[in-house]
């Protein structure tokens, strides 16, 4: 009884802190790291969340769209790499042609699942083009496995992280630490099955 | 201001249910600690709910993929109504403890 009492105090304190202070902000940024900015071969752009079934792209993917077409225009690499499902790759191309990407300066990988899939794909369009360095456009929360799971496929990874300092709102503050949590049990599981 | 505009909306309206409960409904103030200890009983079992139901769903998601080969993304875990029905079945089971006392 007395267990659960204290369990319960310690819900109430974990989400108080993380609702109504910047903690999971900091968590965020301390995961993603320092950017690297420098000239590369390519700008890969990570998959995630897809795209709605009327071909809208989830808030994340469209921000690291933007993130990739605006490293693309300041003209860090010549070649504009998207990965992810299948209308997700699709609707990106789209969105990029739309902001004045040329068609040739942007490759599609096949289709893929998860982070790790995607690492394998686009090693398989970009590493026979010999471009082997690489900024990386992933979520803050994402960036640690991503880059891992990139530099295990072959790359020299340059990180360049999606806007780092998250959410103001209680609420999307607690779905920032839902996804530290999945993204922790992600990557647990990718140390136990060897993938990383 | 996001977080304090809805402390602040928090605070009025426990402030007013104190007011009302005990002025007009004549609940006795010195048992609101006991009520209090009591949320927190029902708060713990909402965490086990919680982590439960998280634990469970990943066991379930990478079951799927492994047997299945079907694929279903962990993302889906990421969603409040998940905490939201974790409180639910602490109320019930909350309720149901204390009347089977």
């Amino acid at each position: 009884m007395r267990g659960l009492r204290l369990l319960g105090l310690a819900g109430l304190v974990v989400f108080a802190t993380m609702a109504f202070t910047p903690l999971a902000n900091y968590i965020n940024i301390r995961m993603a790291g320092v950017a690297r900015l420098e000239p590369s071969d390519a700008i890969v752009v990570l998959g995630r969340g897809g795209a709605d079934s009327d071909g809208i792209l989830t808030n994340r993917s469209l921000r690291r769209v933007v993130r990739g077409i605006d490293l693309y225009r300041q003209g860090f690499a010549p070649l504009l790499v998207f990965s992810g499902s299948l209308e997700e790759i699709r609707e990106r191309a789209n969105v990029a042609r739309a902001l004045g990407v040329p068609g040739p300066a942007i490759l599609s990988a096949p289709a893929a699942r998860t982070t790790r899939e995607e690492a394998e794909e686009v090693r398989k369009l970009l590493l026979p083009l010999g471009r082997k360095n690489v900024l990386l456009v992933s979520d803050p929360i994402d960036m640690p496995r991503a880059r891992a799971l990139m530099e295990r496929a072959g790359f020299t990874v340059r990180p360049a992280p999606t806007a780092a300092s998250g959410p103001s709102q209680p609420e999307a503050r607690l779905g920032l630490v839902r996804d530290l949590l999945i993204e922790l049990s992600a990557w647990t599981f990718y140390r136990v099955t060897g993938a990383l | 201001m996001t977080a304090l505009t809805l402390i602040v909306i928090v605070a009025l309206t426990s402030l007013g249910a104190y007011v009302i409960a005990t002025r007009g409904m004549g609940l006795r103030r010195p048992e609101l600690r006991g009520a209090l200890l009591e949320t927190l009983d029902y708060l713990g079992l909402a965490v086990i709910f919680l982590v439960g139901n998280f634990a469970l769903g990943l066991v379930v998601i990478l079951g799927l993929r492994a047997l299945t080969h079907r694929f279903v993304t962990v993302y889906v875990l990421n969603d409040a109504t998940l905490a939201v029905l974790s409180l639910l079945q602490a109320l019930v089971l909350h309720c149901w403890r204390t009347r089977s006392r």
